[in-house]
């Protein structure tokens, strides 16, 4: 990037310098494998050369014990919910992310503010307002989308454990059967996801395949993004 | 786009065209605002007084108050690790869950909402820290607007004398000091609050907020604001005889959001004085 572009009006205290560095952002539904790739990549990078910095949701040194409590009650709302992440999410932006880009490193983030913008649709909070609180977010120089179809998620998150209230969407579905609910929460999202990506430019990944091939498809599209790295 | 049908369909405001009832509730939303020691805490609590007195169903609640997020806040306030925008955003996030399990909930059933500071206050400061105002106004646009909205004015002494001679120290983000405008921390809050005050000025017209003298005596400053609220008043919600717990029960209104009312009437001397 080497000029910070936001999506919209430009926040207050980090505007202004250069920033050298390159925003990668992985995005997915949960269980599609992007914190193995992640970890894949930050060891290819460094192996290359590469001061790398990885940061993802419910990460940030203000908010991230405060969702995970309010998560743990019943009476958090979807629009509560999102503008909680929205503060964890600028923390870690201004905090991290931002001073990375500035000193030429890799920010790798898992997660970014589409996941946020997904799960808030499903539960019907406007898109329109959702992007309009988002506007801050800096434009990240690729999107990388792990898509999978729900039928392949539900395997591979029962594999490491069990269903979760806020993954099978149990805050807003009501339904008894929590296997249902899961699909109908998790195809929802998908939904969104792939919407999200036309509107954003996704560079959309199959994540069906194996985590090889995942892996090398992604290698790709981070070696395009890193072009002209540090030529100045 | 999907949308899967819960039991919580989200109602923004006019701005997305989305508001619950189209914004027409049966109940009353009063809102209080002005810088610290403006006295408006003081002219709110003597309101809701007299509301019970008349035994209408009250619901009070305060800036920064949800039981969900202000320990964050609190958090953040304490380690200094609010910035401008993490100080506007974790307190919207307060505001909103306010909006869903107090504030809402409370004026759909009738009563009368009482708040201690709303949006104007993040408004202002956020504003004054140098947060893009539009997008303050988009963001907040899933408050409900209130019925009535009174601005204490009251020129910066008299606000420092009065916090002076009462209440606690002056906080690190009270006074502005995250701002780096002066280290002395009096010297800071003068032109953080002086900041807040051109903030006010500015909105009581685009929101139309009644302003009230705020250096009058108490009981005047009352008096003023009882005559505003009295015509709102006609329908209000009124406990008969059943206890006022009964009456909020009926109303759907319960749990811990709720404060137990004021139990106590004024004094004669409080009456006398109004």
């Amino acid at each position: 990037m080497d000029e910070i572009k936001f999506y919209g009006h430009t926040p207050p205290s980090v505007a202004g310098e250069p920033t050298p560095g390159r925003l990668i952002v992985i995005e997915g539904t949960d269980g599609v494998g992007r914190s193995t790739q992640i970890g894949m990549l930050q060891e290819w990078l460094e192996a290359e050369g590469y001061a790398v910095t990885v940061t993802g949701f419910r990460r940030s040194e203000l908010a991230a014990t405060g969702i995970n409590r309010a998560m743990r009650g019943n009476t958090l709302d979807a629009l509560t919910l999102n503008l909680f992440y929205a503060t964890d999410f600028w923390d870690r932006l201004e905090k991290n992310i931002v001073p990375a880009l500035r000193t030429g490193m890799v920010a790798l983030v898992d997660r970014y503010i589409f996941s946020i913008i997904a799960r808030a649709r499903v539960r019907g909070v406007p898109a329109r307002w959702l992007n309009d609180v988002f506007e801050f977010a800096v434009v990240p120089d690729r999107v990388l989308y792990l898509d999978v179809d729900v039928e392949q998620l539900l395997p591979r998150v029962l594999a490491v454990r069990q269903l979760d209230h806020w993954e099978s969407g149990e805050d807003f579905l009501r339904g008894p059967d929590l296997h249902d609910n899961f699909i109908r929460y998790q195809s929802a999202l998908l939904q969104e996801f792939r919407t999200l990506a036309e509107e954003h430019n996704f560079v959309t990944i199959d994540a069906r395949g194996s985590v090889g091939d995942v892996f090398e498809a992604l290698q790709a599209e981070v070696r395009e993004a890193l072009k002209g790295m540090g030529d100045a | 786009m999907t949308r899967l049908q819960g039991h919580l369909a989200y109602k923004m405001g006019d701005r997305y065209g989305m508001h619950p009832d189209d914004g027409e509730y049966p109940g009353t939303l009063i809102i209080v605002e002005g810088i610290d020691g403006s006295g408006k805490s003081t002219q709110i609590d003597l309101l809701q007084k007299w509301l019970n007195s008349r035994n209408l169903v009250t619901v009070f609640t305060e800036w920064n108050s949800s039981p969900i997020v202000r320990r964050t806040t609190k958090r953040g306030k304490t380690e200094e690790l609010l910035t401008p925008m993490s100080f506007s955003l974790i307190h919207a996030a307060d505001f909103a869950s306010r909006v869903h399990a107090q504030i809402l909930p409370a004026l759909r059933a009738g009563a009368t909402v009482l708040a201690d500071r709303y949006v104007y206050t993040a408004f202002a400061r956020d504003s004054a820290r140098g947060v893009n105002r539009d997008w303050l106004r988009r963001i907040y646009s899933f408050a409900v607007q209130p019925t009535l909205g009174l601005y204490f004015k009251v020129p910066l002494d008299v606000s420092i004398q009065r916090i002076n001679a009462g209440r606690e120290e002056l906080g690190y983000y009270e006074s502005g000091q995250d701002m780096g405008f002066s280290n002395d921390r009096e010297e800071s809050f003068r032109i953080f609050q002086g900041r807040l005050l051109d903030e006010y000025d500015a909105m009581t017209e685009e929101f139309g907020l009644m302003t009230i003298d705020a250096t009058q005596p108490i009981a005047v400053q009352q008096q003023l604001v009882r005559r505003y609220v009295e015509p709102l008043l006609e329908d209000a919600m009124a406990v008969r005889g059943q206890s006022l717990p009964e009456a909020l029960g009926k109303a759907g209104l319960s749990g811990r959001y709720i404060r137990p009312p004021m139990s106590r009437r004024p004094t004669e001397q409080e009456v006398a004085d109004l």
